[in-house]
């Protein structure tokens, strides 16, 4: 290999923690060659954004150190002073984070925000700043360039702001580019996008890429060597395809055995648990065939038909309604117990809406929601707490849907002494075992939220749902913002109780390769309507509708024998907003298959 | 834009009906002005006459729909005690407090914005704990032991600034104002400084809370990334996003600074509008002390509506419009 351009040997980074200093990084090494890419790949805790930031030295200075060696073109970057790096950031390394909403500073205009840097390194202003800068933005695909210059960050989606500051990165044609998550807050399609222009960029300036991810689909789809980290240390490196190949490594062949591959279910019919992993052997224990739950015999215990929501938008003096949002447009599905249904679709398709809108979260604009035979919409306030009790909630973020300062014995035990279930003296034995049976403990009750990890609080929260011995579970982005594996182990105990207890779940994600994983029917969503619905190797595996496909075609395949150059549509994600007087038109759908409903489009219809 | 300017003007004219209802009701069962203006000896028919003067003979109702009708056509009746109208009055006091009030308001940013950016570059240095601590005294250190203490030092021991009145004064527009006379500024220096200690704490505290949370975000670290200068991140990225609450809380500041600078006029004998209020309040010269509030509640909304708009420049994503 030609002399790396980015060469981390030994590297070590402590943080002070409580007058101590504990390692985050621990002998980290590993090289990046010109014009190569490598990744680097590890769940919430491995040190790989500690690492990213390390050779930044981005790091504060009285409450980190770092020891060891980051020679960048043959200078160390970690002797000298901070100031030199100045000079070496935004202008020799470039950099490019996880969030794309908050990376650009709200209350200045893009373009002085892409200026500043020309001025600073480049020397360029005035005028000739600004027609960098425009050049600049058209080299990240940004439509009207020269208007956009004169817009705050707000005007802008979460796409376009991550090609903002893209932009922003390569403005000096930097030698390496380090990009910490860029694609992870972004919707599929727009993950696509991102991915392709990092990918074409690259081989325009000729740069090499540290891409650091926790996502193996990423990773095979972009990168030509691999770094593995497992709790601050690099336990395996190799070129990408060696990794996925034959890892060696316990921990990488953990988890790449837990992540969920698009097509891994072919074959399949119904959802499949993800196998365990011996940490300590990396030995492989295949999954137990899951049972038939589906109680094809007994009518539905969800029945949604024609439902509308829609929020008006105001405007003026008068507070007229100017327009709609239509979250949930006309939308029917049915759901029986002990079946999955996943609605899936991206930001702002509504999937989110039709959850709250089953109990009446939020309030329906028309159509009718029958719950195991009672009428949502038409109930009193008796009968929907009845029905409340049915029908439980997952929701994405298990560090904000529970209360910090309440016990989660309490948290457990109140929804069952709200509806009459348990006296106080009973509920406690109640709880430990409703916490045994999420696979924790029930000495854990006495304890506060905060004492837990991410996949913890989220059993927590399925305990929660699972105290009132409801029908459904609507589970909203629920493992979303878990790490791989935790994700993989949460998704098990979901398959478990859903075998033991008969629920049936509205499963609600983006993700479409844990959709695939876990349920029986599929809907896909798009701009508050089904376009697609059907059993699940249907909608998978002969997709009909062109959304549907262009959803599964932007999934990164783990697998980089099978990478491919793609074709990638560059349009945003449309929004639903529609004029007070726009009338919704009538959807017809066709049936392709047994259960497999397609929306056609009025012409087809007439033909 | 002008929906909302308009929806502006509503509220303040339903707020000036209610302040206006309560004051006229409050001071009604208060007491009786008569009472306290008239010399005890004077005769049952010299008080029946200043009665009916005053129009104090009528029912409470009356007196009220009287009064309406005037104010409608800008005349919000003579002082009890001046015989003068009482909007003259307050307008003549008024350049004084104003004049103090600004002095006192640039004070407060042009010492508290620097120490507030410092404290919070440095949260744990001793420069800036000494600033923290500084800026909890001014906070509780009551502002007229204050006043006294800055008189003992300043004006009685050292003999530097003097310590009542206004000084010399030349007419701005035909407004006497002091800031531009040598004399007139060493009169308002004490004063000015006494009425600025609480918001130049004030403005510490939150300049120092806003830097640190500023600091912590995102955009701050992409900036570092970026190569900037650190003076560029400071004062362009961080001072503009800190300057958003800040701006909220000087605008109602700026409110009380005008209208309770009671103490502070009191104390080094500020001829202001504060004042001219207590001694109307002792009295219950109810004209002056309508006059009074209402300018204050036209005031206060002018603030407001000032903040609004210098807040939707500041932020781009605050749009204003009427509710």
């Amino acid at each position: 290999m030609a002399d790396p351009v980015l060469s981390v040997q030994d590297l070590t980074t402590s943080f002070r923690v409580d007058g101590q200093w504990r390692s985050v990084v621990r002998n980290a090494s590993f090289d990046i060659g010109p014009k190569e890419t490598v990744a680097v790949v590890g769940e919430s805790g491995s040190g790989k954004s500690v690492t990213a930031m390390s050779i930044m030295r981005l790091l504060p200075p009285g409450n980190a150190r770092c020891t060891g060696r980051i020679a960048f073109e043959g200078e160390d970057l970690l002797a000298g002073p901070l100031d030199r790096m100045q000079a070496i950031r935004g202008n020799r390394i470039g950099m490019i984070f996880q969030e794309p909403m908050t990376s650009l500073n709200p209350v200045l205009k893009i373009g002085s925000q892409i200026t500043e840097v020309l001025r600073q390194h480049r020397g360029l202003d005035g005028a000739e700043a600004e027609a960098e800068a425009v050049r600049l933005l058209d080299r990240v695909r940004i439509p009207s360039a020269k208007q956009r210059l004169g817009e705050y960050p707000m005007n802008f989606s979460g796409g376009m702001r991550q090609r903002v500051v893209i932009a922003i990165a390569l403005a000096c044609s930097p030698k390496l580019l380090i990009a910490d998550e860029p694609t992870t807050a972004l919707d599929v399609t727009i993950q696509a996008q991102i991915l392709e222009l990092i990918k074409t960029l690259q081989e325009e300036e000729g740069m090499s890429v540290l891409f650091i991810t926790h996502d193996m689909g990423v990773v095979a789809e972009i990168s030509d060597r691999t770094v593995v980290m497992y709790r601050g240390e690099v336990v395996e490196k190799a070129t990408t395809e060696a990794i996925f190949r034959e890892a060696r490594h316990p921990y990488s062949r953990a988890l790449l055995s837990a992540v969920p591959q698009l097509g891994a279910m072919a074959g399949q019919d119904r959802p499949l648990r993800f196998p365990r992993v011996d940490m300590a052997t990396g030995e492989i224990a295949p999954p137990p065939p899951t049972a038939d739950t589906v109680r094809a015999d007994a009518p539905p215990v969800l029945k949604v038909e024609n439902l509308v929501t829609r929020f008006p938008v105001r405007k003026g003096l008068l507070r007229r309604v100017v327009g709609r949002i239509h979250a949930v447009e006309d939308i029917s599905f049915e759901l029986r117990q002990g079946e999955t249904l996943s609605l899936v679709g991206e930001s702002g398709c509504g999937k989110s809406t039709t959850g709250r809108s089953l109990i009446r979260l939020e309030e329906p604009s028309g159509g009718t929601v029958g719950m195991d035979g009672h009428d949502v919409r038409g109930a009193g306030h008796s009968e929907l707490t009845k029905i409340r009790r049915d029908v439980q909630m997952i929701f994405q973020d298990p560090f904000e849907s529970l209360n910090p300062r309440i016990r989660i014995g309490e948290a457990i035990a109140e929804p069952m002494i709200v509806h009459g279930l348990v006296s106080h003296r009973e509920a406690p034995a109640r709880v430990a075992d409703l916490l045994e049976r999420v696979g924790l403990s029930g000495e854990m009750m006495q304890r506060f939220p905060h004492e837990f990890s991410g996949g913890q609080r989220q059993r927590i929260c399925i305990a929660r749902a699972l105290a009132l011995e409801p029908k459904l579970i609507v589970a909203d982005e629920s493992v979303s913002a878990l790490d791989v594996s935790v994700k993989a182990q949460v998704i098990n105990l979901m398959l478990d109780l859903q075998e033991n207890y008969g629920l049936g779940y509205l499963f609600i994600s983006h993700d479409m390769a844990v959709v695939e994983r876990i349920s029986h029917r599929v809907a896909v969503m798009y701009l508050g309507e089904i376009v697609e619905i059907g059993p699940r190797a249907a909608v998978f595996e002969t997709p009909r509708h062109p959304y549907t496909r262009k959803l599964i075609a932007a999934v990164p395949v783990a697998d980089p024998s099978r990478r491919r150059r793609r074709v990638v549509a560059g349009d945003e994600i449309r929004s639903p907003y529609r004029p007070a007087d726009y009338v919704a038109p009538k959807r017809l759908y066709r049936e392709v298959g047994e259960g497999h409903f397609v929306q056609i489009h009025e012409s087809e219809a007439a033909a | 834009m002008s929906g909302y300017l308009f929806s502006r003007l509503l509220q303040t004219l339903v707020t000036l009906f209610v302040m206006s209802v309560l004051v006229f009701g409050g001071l009604h069962m208060v007491g009786n002005p008569v009472d306290v203006l008239l010399s005890p000896t004077a005769t049952p028919a010299e008080r029946l006459e200043v009665i009916r003067s005053f129009g104090l003979d009528q029912p409470v109702w009356v007196q009220y729909g009287i009064f309406l009708r005037n104010a409608l056509s800008g005349d919000l009746g003579n002082s009890f005690v001046y015989n003068q109208p009482a909007l003259h009055l307050i307008l003549q006091r008024m350049p004084a407090t104003l004049e103090l009030a600004a002095a006192a308001l640039v004070m407060a940013l042009a010492l508290g914005l620097p120490l507030g950016i410092y404290a919070g570059l440095r949260p744990n240095g001793g420069l800036a704990k000494a600033i923290m601590a500084f800026s909890i005294l001014g906070f509780s250190l009551p502002t007229f032991w204050i006043g006294l203490v800055m008189i003992m030092v300043f004006a009685v021991q050292l003999g530097w600034l003097p310590s009542s009145g206004r000084g010399d004064t030349v007419d701005v527009f035909g407004v006497p104002l002091s800031l531009f006379t040598l004399d007139g500024l060493a009169h308002i220096a004490l004063p000015a400084f006494n009425l600025a200690l609480f918001k130049i704490s004030l403005v510490i505290r939150i300049t120092r809370a806003g830097v640190l949370e500023t600091l912590q975000l995102d955009f701050v670290r992409f900036a570092r990334a970026k190569g900037l200068p650190e003076a560029r991140i400071v004062l362009v990225h961080v001072l503009k996003n800190t300057l958003i609450p800040l701006i909220t809380v000087i605008g109602l500041e700026l409110g009380s600074l005008i209208a309770f600078a009671v103490v502070t006029e009191t104390i080094f004998a500020w001829p202001g509008m504060g004042k001219l209020i207590i001694d109307s309040i002792a009295v219950l010269d109810r004209p002056v002390i309508l006059a009074y509030l209402m300018i204050t509640v036209v005031m206060f909304s002018v603030i407001n509506l000032a903040v609004d708009i210098l807040y939707s420049i500041v932020d781009p994503r605050v749009r204003l419009e009427g509710n």
